[in-house]
């Protein structure tokens, strides 16, 4: 079978074979097949409500896809429940992400620590959910509750959360919208830094300017079906990809 | 845990026993009944209060404080005091499970809305199975501590601590945060690796179990139990009055709520008597959650911390100096 | 059992539906554009009950106005409760807004039960219309007025969410209460007209309440949960499930009273193994869509 030839070839990475989301008549997915090789940084773009959300929803088990398979590692993932598939070794950031105001930086990046059950090594250095704030660039004291801290501290946070997760394969769900242009930097930084670690990461993201300096490979989805995937040089002059989002009328 | 928070926490439960244990030893009737019942609410109280730390808002409680009572009373004579009483509250513990695990995938108020109809059911199959339960009439299970009313204070206060213990676990540091994450976002805690399934239903049972103590207590008081006594609206509304108004999520909470929540219903029974008094359980609900939702204790907890504040702070910035 | 008693027991079901419909239809509107789970929905029904029944016990006026007068009333009370209440609620989170409308549910419950005591009042009123008789089977006119006025409540909630500019702009704020923000509607205005007509609504069922059962304070208690079934059945802030799930509730509940022995205690039985069915083949009712979470 050349499935089984091709998850050889992906056995490091994520691969999506023939997955479709459907909600009501809406197919927020369409048979999208794409491989996200392992050991890369991996750029998933596309114009709003093109279905980025949902296949990250899809691949963490949230939405299970209605048909096809998610592979992780040469192995199917596909209708594990998302718990099972952060211990399989794939963790995601929200884009929004709502924490219990009450709890402290330290109790929820002690969350994962405590039930991903993962056995990889967390970055050197780092024994702790305080030193994995630290590594994260997260400068409020460990002990400071959720409620009081900034858009950009929270996005760290789950960054943080994300990581204590100690994952293979990571998805950051537009992790640096809306932050300011030093904050993302920063959060580019520490990207660079997970992707050294060894981990494969997948960025979801809507500022080009981002794409072209830290991946190495890039996705276009459109409503719900896989545009183009290539270099990104490449794909970001496809003349398709650039219909797609300037048809829009500059919306974005 | 290590020994400094185990010598903490020991000293927490001599200091909530030892009124109940003042009052046992003075043996002043109206304080032994007073204390007795405050204790009841409180063990009910703990059990609806680890239940609400994962989102589950129960109203429906009453029904395993009247399985609890019946339980123990109709399996003591089966099994003896001790395992009768175990295998009452294992029971209820199995009913948490099975309703936890049907009730599971229901939004907030479907859930409260299910918990609400299934105490009533449960009233209802002890009305329409007299043979087994006694319908109507109720039963008549063996009297605690002798009938004696500081004996039975004794021990109902060691059923408080052993509830008290069981609701410190559960805010301990492998299921607080965890518990509050399934609560405020249960996605983003099964993406931390939690499984909210288990730990949902695993909460549920607990729950079950010491409401189930709290009924098995209340059933040997007086030696009989009667349905309209054990699975009235009180029992399912008086755990939530009592957490509000002491403080949720908290072991101390439940406690000092019982005692304050006496002391409101005291007054209100003297203005309106007997019937109607539950009113104040909806005014305190509704005054605490719009004005106060963190309860006494959390308030009280806010002064302590807004004092230690600037020390704390200190702390911080030592610690950084010196990293 | 014969085929007469049969049909009766039917009948008589379908117009406590028409009652069931209108307390649910009046519930879902609000629950369904606010997001404010209304446990108190319950007692402002009970509260127009016993309007209607002190109106026509202490001065003879007509059911038909009482109800009426309830429906303003409870609609009028309904805004109160909302500006002092109900709108520094919303700002927190939906734990604690359960828990708040739990706490005004019981309070009013028992300021009911402090006022008026807890024995349940039968309203002694002339039958609205004449009953009507379909060969051995009558219905009496008071539950034929029922069914009638129930439906029609229905009816106008449904018109209201599905017909008037007001009811466009109820579904644009609960879909998206933020994207509404800047389409320019007052958010707070929807809600609090939703959640007023949500309470005009009980008001008027309480004066159906008061044709066909007990006035008491816990007849509210009794009705939520049904309603909440109904809703669960139908799908949330689904109006015409609504109806249907207030049909199946209804005859569901009238033949397990007929025909099973002890079957009138039952009631809150069969709505919570409705309540439990529906949910674990369909969590989100039989008529609801499936939404994305």
């Amino acid at each position: 079978m050349s499935g089984a030839v091709m998850d050889e070839i992906v056995m490091d990475g994520l691969r999506i074979d023939g997955c479709t989301v459907a909600f009501g008549g809406l197919r927020a997915i369409d048979n999208v097949t794409l491989d996200i090789p392992g050991g890369t940084i991996t750029a998933l773009i596309g114009p709003n409500g093109s279905g980025k959300s949902t296949f990250v929803n899809m691949v963490s088990g949230q939405i299970p896809p209605v048909a096809g398979r998610v592979v992780l590692k040469g192995q199917p993932i596909t209708g594990l429940r998302p718990d099972r598939i952060v211990h399989r070794g794939l963790a995601r950031t929200y884009q929004v992400p709502k924490v219990p105001k009450e709890l402290t930086i330290q109790e929820v990046i002690s969350v994962p620590l405590l039930y991903a059950r993962s056995d990889r090594p967390l970055p050197s250095g780092v024994r702790s959910a305080a030193d994995l704030a630290h590594y994260c660039g997260l400068r409020p004291a460990v002990t400071t509750r959720c409620g009081q801290l900034s858009v950009s501290d929270l996005r760290r946070l789950e960054i943080a959360r994300a990581l204590a997760c100690r994952p293979e394969v990571l998805l950051l769900d537009e992790s640096m919208a809306g932050l300011s242009l030093e904050d993302t930097d920063q959060v580019i930084g520490l990207v660079r830094e997970i992707h050294v670690l060894g981990v494969t990461v997948v960025v979801i993201e809507h500022v080009m300017r981002i794409i072209a300096r830290l991946c190495q490979h890039a996705i276009v989805l459109n409503q719900g079906r896989l545009l183009a995937e290539g270099a990104p040089q490449r794909v970001l002059t496809d003349p398709d990809v650039r219909e797609a989002y300037l048809g829009k009328g500059f919306t974005l | 845990m290590n020994a400094a928070r185990l010598l903490n926490r020991l000293g927490f439960y001599a200091a909530v026993a030892a009124p109940f244990v003042v009052v046992a030893v003075a043996e002043h009737p109206f304080f032994v009944q007073i204390a007795i019942g405050v204790a009841v609410s409180a063990i009910l109280a703990l059990a609806w209060d680890i239940l609400s730390r994962t989102g589950q808002v129960s109203l429906g409680h009453a029904a395993f404080f009247g399985m609890g009572g019946y339980g123990s009373a109709l399996l003591t004579p089966v099994f003896g005091p001790v395992l009768g009483w175990a295998a009452g509250i294992l029971l209820c513990g199995a009913v948490a499970v099975l309703l936890g695990a049907v009730t599971l995938r229901l939004r907030r108020l479907y859930f409260t809305i299910a918990t609400l109809s299934f105490s009533l059911s449960i009233q209802v199959f002890i009305l329409v199975t007299p043979d087994l339960t006694g319908g109507s009439t109720g039963i008549m299970p063996p009297v605690i501590a002798g009938g004696s009313p500081p004996h039975q204070l004794l021990f109902i206060t060691a059923c408080l601590v052993v509830a008290a213990t069981v609701s410190d676990i559960f805010l301990g540091p492998r299921f607080r945060p965890a518990f509050f994450m399934i609560r405020n976002n249960p996605h983003l805690a099964a993406a931390s690796g939690v499984p909210v399934t288990r730990l949902k239903i695993l909460a549920f049972a607990v729950s079950g179990m010491v409401a189930g103590l709290a009924g098995a207590c209340y059933a040997g008081l007086y030696g009989y139990v009667i349905p309209e006594d054990v699975f009235t609206t009180n029992w399912n509304v008086l755990p939530l009055a009592v957490t509000i108004l002491g403080g949720m999520d908290t072991t101390l909470g439940p406690i000092i709520g019982a005692v304050a929540l006496r002391a409101l219903e005291e007054v209100a029974r003297h203005f309106v008597g007997g019937v109607g008094y539950q009113v104040v359980y909806g005014a305190v609900i509704i005054l605490f959650i719009v004005g106060m939702p963190v309860g006494l204790v959390g308030f009280a907890r806010g002064l302590v911390r807004r004092r230690r504040k600037p020390a704390a702070e200190a702390d911080t910035v030592k610690a950084r100096l010196a990293s | 059992m014969t085929i007469a008693s049969v049909s009766q027991a039917v009948l008589l079901s379908l117009t406590i539906a028409g009652l069931y419909a209108a307390v649910a239809a009046g519930l879902t509107l609000t629950v369904g554009v606010t997001r404010i789970i209304n446990f108190a929905h319950g007692e402002f029904v009970m509260l127009g009950a016993f309007l209607t029944y002190w109106l026509h016990t202490r001065y003879a006026l007509s059911p038909w106005l009482g109800m009426a007068a309830s429906g303003v009333a409870l609609g009028l009370f309904s805004m109160l409760v909302y500006r002092v209440f109900l709108a520094r609620v919303l700002k927190q989170d939906e734990h604690n807004q359960l828990l708040a409308t739990l706490g005004l549910s019981i309070l009013l419950l028992n300021i009911a039960v402090i006022l008026w005591s807890p024995d349940p009042r039968v309203m002694q009123a002339p039958a609205l219309l004449p009953s009507l008789r379909l060969g051995d089977v009558s219905i009496p006119g008071n539950n034929f007025a029922v069914a009638l006025v129930g439906l029609t409540l229905f009816l106008v909630m449904l018109w209201i969410k599905t017909h008037t500019r007001y009811g466009t702009q109820m579904r644009f704020a609960s879909d998206d209460p933020e994207l509404a923000l800047h389409a320019g509607i007052n958010v707070d205005r929807v809600f609090e007209l939703s959640f007023v007509i949500g309470g005009a609504a009980a008001g008027v069922s309480g004066g159906l309440v008061a044709l066909v059962l007990y006035v008491q304070p816990t007849v509210g208690v009794d009705l939520v949960i049904r309603a909440f079934a109904i809703i669960a059945l139908g799908g949330l802030g689904n109006i015409p499930g609504a109806l249907v799930g207030a049909a199946i509730l209804a005859l569901a509940e009238g033949l397990t009273s007929t025909f099973v022995p002890q079957g009138g205690s039952w009631g809150f039985g069969v709505a919570f193994l409705l309540l439990l069915l529906v949910l674990i083949v369909r969590p989100s009712g039989l008529f609801g869509k499936q939404v994305q979470t």
